[in-house]
């Protein structure tokens, strides 16, 4: 397939594997609503803890909802495409992915298309949906400028969120299951990005900024927006660059993958 | 060889699964403590300076989000069975030879698994109490009732988790329906918010649905928000889910054995 461009092996790859998803209708349907069941969940924890507090540490519902609403919108971007690198333990642990290797095709490639994450469709309705009706709820005022920026920050932390689950994969070349830590690191962006992240400490907010990049995802680009960077221990230049985290943290994710390749031992037969 | 015998070797052959990949369970219990801590965090930010509010202090719901984390963590885990994954890949024929029915098959391993999660709750606790997160049971009575709500909480939170299981048969992919019920479990069961600070019609709602049994309910009687005769009605009605969730699950058994397609060669 040297001939075939990688954009459209992806496309090949990913529609069949749609078409191999799309057998079981039940599940379609429960899996879509599950997407959007799922994160709506999140809003609505966040709708019955502000209803009841009224603030997290001097953030209201609005700003609180713009920022979760950019980061499922960036989630979605990561799910959508590059979901099914959620199964590369398993593939790595039952051996298929000997079968990646004989292949003439990037392993990264085809491990991306090995299932349509269906579920991502729900998420994507509900971050898009969610971004376009919180984004114009926030206490921002919108120009073309902020627009655009808006859209590279989500399309950023897309890829921040890609980079993070690229270096899970390289991981499990090398130990038996990643499961946990994948657990853990949807569960705290899921859970926790949405929050005004200065509230955990700056220690731990430093954190968040570096080993676990997930403010990149939408805290740091929504304060911008919000007008309320005073909150945050980094200099403004900084925070406004949070789009460019994305390209940065998926190529570390990816070269360690790289890296990683060789050292996968195929479990046998 | 016994019943018994073979119920707990499936429940050993669970709890192995699990122990096996060590590496995965260091690392869970690592991130476990993370999210008790964050969870703890959040609580305590939204409540800093603030009075009791709907009667619960600070220091309560504090502690009902890192108990409510833990549990969550050993209670409903992603992925609880291989039932699903052995009804897809053929296996399941093999299953129906044994004999130990496949329904005691699967709850002994679904134990075993939880068994071997256990470790990772009690991490978590102990994180919580080096916070001072953590509050004791109000008394000896209600200490002894929590444990008895706990094991209530476990056989309904297993038998929800089969019930979803079973869709495999009629539908081979049963991701979709696990999702929603991770959502309702996490959400309903009030591990993400205490039942307290649900506005009246959600919290009606869900006081009609099963999954409360699950994590609000021991976890309100340890920390004495449910008393007395309300907490011995809420054991009653876990009790209640348990005899209902079991007959359902015989029932959707008994037609799910009609259904059973062997794949694979």
């Amino acid at each position: 397939m040297a001939d075939v461009s990688w954009v459209r092996q992806y496309v090949i790859l990913q529609r069949a594997a749609l078409r191999a998803q799309l057998q079981y209708r039940v599940n379609f349907w429960t899996t879509l609503m599950g997407g959007v069941a799922y994160q709506g969940t999140q809003l609505l924890f966040l709708g019955v803890l502000l209803g009841k507090f009224g603030l997290i540490a001097g953030w209201g519902f609005r700003e609180v909802a713009f920022v979760f609403a950019m980061r499922l919108a960036s989630h979605a971007l990561y799910v959508v495409p590059f979901g099914s690198l959620r199964l590369t333990d398993l593939i790595v642990r039952d051996g298929e992915f000997d079968r990646v290797l004989l292949r003439p095709v990037n392993p990264f490639l085809q491990l991306i298309t090995r299932q349509f994450p269906l579920m991502s469709i729900g998420d994507a309705l509900l971050g898009f949906g969610a971004l376009i009706v919180f984004g114009w709820q926030a206490p921002v005022e919108w120009s073309v400028a902020k627009v655009g920026y808006l859209l590279l920050a989500v399309i950023g932390g897309g890829l921040v969120e890609t980079g993070i689950q690229t270096f899970f994969c390289g991981l499990s070349f090398v130990a038996a299951s990643t499961f946990s830590l994948r657990i853990f690191a949807d569960n705290s962006i899921t859970q926790f990005s949405g929050y005004p992240l200065t509230m955990f400490g700056r220690g731990v907010f430093y954190g968040f900024c570096s080993v676990f990049p997930m403010a990149f995802i939408a805290f740091l680009p929504a304060s911008l927006l919000l007008g309320r960077t005073e909150d945050i221990p980094l200099p403004v230049w900084l925070i406004a660059a949070a789009p460019v985290a994305g390209p940065v943290v998926l190529a570390l994710g990816y070269a360690f993958f790289i890296r990683m390749l060789p050292r996968y031992a195929s479990p046998g037969s | 060889m016994s019943t018994v015998r073979a119920f707990r070797g499936m429940t050993r052959a669970g709890t192995r699964s699990v122990l096996i990949y060590r590496g995965d369970l260091v690392t869970g219990a690592i991130t476990l403590v993370i999210q008790v801590v964050l969870a703890i965090a959040v609580w305590r930010t939204v409540y800093s300076g603030r009075a009791p509010v709907n009667g619960v202090d600070g220091q309560t719901a504090v502690s009902y989000a890192a108990i409510a984390a833990c549990l969550q963590a050993v209670l409903l885990p992603w992925q609880f069975s291989s039932l699903p994954e052995r009804i897809r890949n053929g296996q399941i024929a093999t299953d129906l030879t044994r004999p130990l029915g496949l329904m005691w098959q699967v709850l002994g391993q679904n134990l075993g698994v939880l068994f071997g999660r256990l470790p990772l709750g009690v991490v978590g606790l102990v994180a919580a109490g080096l916070l001072g997160a953590l509050t004791g049971p109000p008394g000896l009575g209600a200490a002894l009732l929590t444990a008895v709500a706990t094991v209530g909480g476990v056989a309904v939170a297993m038998l929800c988790n089969l019930i979803v299981s079973m869709v495999t048969f009629w539908t081979f992919e049963v991701s979709g329906p696990l999702i929603v019920y991770r959502f309702g479990s996490a959400f309903l069961s009030g591990s993400l918010i205490p039942l307290w600070f649900m506005p009246g019609w959600l919290r009606s709602s869900v006081e009609w649905l099963p999954f409360q049994a699950q994590v609000y309910t021991p976890v309100s009687i340890y920390l004495g928000q449910t008393r007395g005769g309300e907490a011995l009605a809420l054991v009653c009605v876990q009790l209640a889910w348990v005899v209902v969730l079991t007959l359902l699950l015989e029932l959707i058994w008994r037609r799910a054995r009609h259904k059973v397609v062997v794949q694979g060669g």
